[in-house]
């Protein structure tokens, strides 16, 4: 590794490595300015972020690390980054430390030093030591550490160049003297073993004195690397079990926590001689904020407002933005619709109907920009200023109970913990969560919450089944939501989730310090852009899936000779009407009724996306000069004849726009998805579903279908067009005998169902598993229903009507709750309320 | 018990907080010429915008007409003599009004 080339090296890898907040990201940015790229690392849903720059000749490849406390290989981001580290061997590893917080950062130093790589130190955050009093003898530290250490200012820009000519002299130096971190009383063993380990075929591979630390600690990475290197029960496995059993024998002390103890006390030591504190000056700033933002009685009030701030802004303003953004997905969508085969009178080429399913499936994604743009920055800010790492502290108590973490809290928040959010930017916020455990819980219970576009649905089953009850009922809804996630969370985390990795909590507050624009913009440009790239080739597979599900097999032939009947009616119906007209002659064949009949549907699509009287009078111009023979028929002004025909169009248009909804309707019944539907009404009549709430459901799910307009057709027989649906759905269920039971039944599947599609292909972004995006559908759908069995079927065993079902169910899942939070606080050791102070640092018991 | 008046209060104040779809709500209004308006409504991604309320009102805010987004996500009514607005009310806080003056034949 210190193999020392005789030529100057011109092509660089560089790793940067730090702790979390250490400011790694702004001091990657310096180095590389905006020539940067993502991808993940092989296999897992880490980022890898790369850059390039040249200096002086030098070609230099710089990986930022992912931001972790330790090298252990307790967490996913821990192991990512020792794995580069071990296998890539780069030239140098620039470590970011946070000069503000030196102690804790020196520990992750003492790491990487005992990997033996060629170091560079940048000793960032000079500014905010200095405001906090904090002196940092430079020169001395670099010289008790055996590395260059370069004092930078990552958000300034400051020590850019020192730190590139660092790295440049530390690859090409050939002689490294860097600090060793010894371990007293057990050297004589640590050195024997690497010793030992020099005579295999470890040599060469790996930096021998770590492996031999590593094996001595138990650490389970190093463990397997010897166990595949020098397979099972190797002498040096043995020898290094050999040690620890003697040395815990001997002082009844963890031999991890004694070589822990042995490089505290070395990092106390560097910084006792390295650095001066100006009580004066000292914390004041992060100490005066943390007064007041952690007391005991405001915290929550700066929680709550944090949280309203970023609902109002990213969800609220978001979604207020996209009605400016939308126009130009419409105009894409529209676009590519020309590009493909003309619609047909009823039925459209495959192609074309594909192709625009898929469209609508992006677009309905990419529609959430404006809200990722600000809501990412959001988080951006939060991350960088500090404030986040405190949310977690709060919360997490409360939350680690069910398997969640404390930056669960936000994901919720946004999911619409009570009033009603949506899931997709819910999913999204999970990625910060850095325990992988709770990070997948997480994302699995955030669409529990209660999305926005179950609300009218509950509206209108409330207003017919529990109209006296109403408040009630809505209060049941919002809140039993919470409970479930929680309660579901629970299951998970003790049964599949189980074997997942677990960081313990170690938390700690940093100092706050103040974001800049350009990290802060720059991290939410590039978190939507992944976002896009990911839709982009997921939205694909997923839209052909469920295309297929709900296009095939298709009508069947005597419905469709029934369709194309009264087709054939209402185009008999148009030539008739037409027939006086002087225009009669241009429509005597199908096909220019279609055409005229396909440019009506563009016009009055492309209308719909303009605002204002301005754009639609430019839209008519441009109508006019594109198509001037037809135009007259659009828009026919004094034209009399014109006139006939329009009026004549229009009637067959909406003639059209109802026989392909029906036949929609009628070809998601007859469907795959449909068969499935029906099929299941032996099993779902225990939740008193019939098949046509059956086929709802799923075709909410699949055909973005809101779930009103779903309600809707499976109650629209005989319908009756002065009669709202509220009094239609009330007086079928006069006749079907649909109770306030059965509607409590389906609120209840419908709050524990996944919401929509958007939201599972976001679960497989986040998750990059398509198993768990499967996973994620299966499971509330089989828990939905199961939940939904009990209500119907257990209440009307026990005689129960609507809403004491509801007030029995309620009390059970609270009682339930509040239980497992209780108990799983009793049986742990009662952990001290959380020390607010400077830098404490938890670990969860 | 702290925590959980935290999450509480939280909720609560959540409960007021502004409601939005999870999709943009979109509408157009054609005047047909012969004394009545129509208005076809959606959503962005597609979805129909079948049971959606529709309200017109006159020039003076009150509400002349009320009514529902029909299976084909359409709303007739005859034009009001003067000054109107049509109201698409796709939930709280995310509604569409157009001006009866930006409704063009």
């Amino acid at each position: 590794m210190n193999s020392s080339n005789e030529a100057r090296k011109d092509n660089l890898l560089v790793g940067l490595a730090g702790q979390q907040n250490a400011g790694k990201s702004t001091t990657f940015n310096m180095l590389t300015g905006a020539n940067q790229h993502i991808v993940n690392y092989p296999g897992v849903t880490v980022d890898k972020k790369t850059g390039f720059y040249r200096y002086k000749d030098v070609r230099v490849e710089t990986v930022d690390l992912p931001g972790t406390y330790s090298l252990t290989s307790f967490s996913l981001e821990e192991r990512v980054a020792r794995d580069f580290l071990l296998t890539e061997q780069p030239d140098v590893v620039v470590n970011v430390l946070d000069s503000s917080s030196l102690k804790r950062s020196l520990y992750f130093t003492l790491q990487v030093l005992e990997m033996d790589f060629p170091i560079a130190v940048a000793l960032n955050m000079m500014d905010v030591a200095k405001r906090n009093g904090t002196h940092v003898d430079v020169e001395r530290l670099s010289h008790r550490l055996g590395v260059d250490v370069i004092p930078t200012v990552g958000r300034k820009g400051k020590g850019k160049n020192e730190l590139r000519d660092a790295i440049i002299a530390t690859a090409n130096r050939k002689e490294h003297n860097v600090l060793r971190v010894t371990y007293e009383e057990l050297e004589p063993e640590v050195a024997a073993l690497e010793e030992s380990m020099g005579k295999t075929t470890l040599s060469g591979k790996y930096p021998l004195r770590w492996m031999a630390v590593k094996l001595i600690e138990g650490d389970s990475e190093a463990r397997r690397i010897v166990r595949e290197e020098l397979g099972e029960n190797s002498a040096a496995q043995t020898k290094a079990n050999e040690i620890r059993d003697k040395f815990e024998e001997d002082h009844y002390m963890d031999v991890a926590d004694f070589m822990l103890g042995c490089r505290d006390r070395l990092a106390t030591d560097i910084v006792e001689s390295c650095v001066t504190e100006d009580k004066e000056g000292r914390d004041t700033i992060t100490d005066m904020i943390d007064n007041i933002v952690l007391n005991r009685f405001a915290a929550p009030f700066f929680l709550v407002a944090t949280v309203f701030v970023i609902y109002q802004l990213a969800i609220v303003q978001g979604y207020e933005l996209t009605n400016y953004w939308w126009p130009y997905l419409a105009k894409v969508r529209s676009f590519i619709a020309d590009l493909l085969p003309a619609a047909g009178l009823l039925e459209d080429p495959y192609v074309r109907s594909m192709g625009l399913w898929m469209v609508d499936s992006a677009n309905g994604l990419l529609n959430y920009i404006p809200i990722f743009v600000i809501l990412f920055s959001l988080i951006a800010i939060l991350e960088d200023s500090g404030y986040m790492a405190r949310i977690a502290f709060i919360l997490d108590k409360l939350f680690h109970s069910f398997g969640l973490h404390g930056q669960s809290t936000l994901p919720y928040i946004l999911g619409g913990v009570f009033a009603g959010g949506c899931a997709v930017p819910g999913v999204m916020a999970t990625k910060g969560i850095p325990d992988e455990r709770s990070r997948m819980a997480t994302i699995l219970t955030v669409p529990y919450m209660n999305c926005l576009a179950k609300i009218p649905f509950y509206t209108l089953l409330i207003n017919v089944f529990f109209v006296e009850y109403k408040s009630w009922a809505m209060l049941f809804l919002s809140t039993f939501t919470i409970f479930a996630a929680l309660l579901i969370s629970k299951l998970l985390t003790s049964t599949v989730l189980k074997t997942m990795e677990t960081a313990p909590f170690v938390m700690e507050l940093p100092k706050y310090h103040p974001p800049t624009i350009f990290g802060v913009g720059q991290r939410a440009v590039e978190r939507t852009w992944q976002y896009i790239k990911k839709v982009g080739s997921i939205v694909v597979a997923v839209s052909v899936c469920v295309f297929t599900l709900l296009q095939f097999p298709g009508l069947p032939a005597e419905k469709m000779a029934e369709f194309e009947g009264r087709m054939d009616q209402a185009l008999v119906t148009f030539q008739t009407k037409i027939k006086k007209s002087s225009y009669a002659g241009e429509f005597q064949d199908v096909q220019s009724v279609v055409n005229l009949l396909n440019l009506y549907h563009d016009y009055k699509n492309d209308k719909m996306s303009t605002r204002g009287k301005e754009a639609s009078l430019a839209l008519n111009e441009k109508y006019k000069a594109e198509y001037p023979g037809m135009y007259m028929f659009l828009k026919p002004g004094a034209d009399k004849d014109a006139k006939v025909v329009n009026r004549a169009l229009r009637k067959l248009s909406s003639s059209r726009k109802s026989l392909r909804r029906e036949m929609k309707e009628v070809r998601i019944s007859n469907s795959f998805l449909g068969m499935v539907g029906r099929s299941l009404e032996p099993v779902t009549q225990w939740a008193g579903f019939n098949w046509k709430i059956n086929v709802a459901i799923m075709s909410s799910f699949a055909a973005r279908e809101s779930s009103v307009a779903t309600i809707g057709v499976l109650y629209q027989q005989g319908a009756d067009e002065n009669k709202s649906l509220e009094e239609r759905v009330g007086s079928e269920s006069g006749e079907g005998g649909f109770t306030p039971l059965h509607a409590l039944a389906v609120m209840i599947f419908f709050a524990l169902y996944p919401p929509c599609l958007a939201t599972t292909i976001m679960i497989k972004v986040q998750t990059g598993s398509y198993k768990w995006m499967t996973f994620s559908i299966l499971f509330p759908t089989a828990l939905g229903f199961l939940v939904a069995s009990v209500i119907y079927t257990g209440g009307s065993a026990a005689g129960l009507n609507g809403i004491q079902m509801m007030g029995v169910f309620y009390s059970f899942v609270v009682l339930l709750t509040i239980v497992l939070g209780l108990f799983d606080n009793w049986r742990k050791d009662p952990v001290p309320l959380p020390d607010f102070s400077q830098q404490a640092t938890k670990e969860r018991s | 018990m702290k925590k959980i008046l935290v999450v509480l209060t939280l909720a609560a104040l959540l409960a007021f907080a502004g409601q939005a779809f999870a999709h943009t709500p979109l509408m157009s209004c054609f005047d047909n010429g012969d004394n009545t308006i129509t208005c076809e409504g959606g959503f962005s991604d597609g979805s129909s915008a079948s049971g959606v309320k529709m309200f017109v009102k006159d020039g003076n805010g009150k509400t002349i007409l009320k009514g529902a987004m029909s299976e084909d996500s359409e709303y007739n009514f005859d034009k009001p003599a003067g000054a109107y607005l049509v109201i698409f009310d796709g939930g709280e806080g995310h509604q569409i009004e157009v001006n009866g003056v930006d409704i063009v034949e």
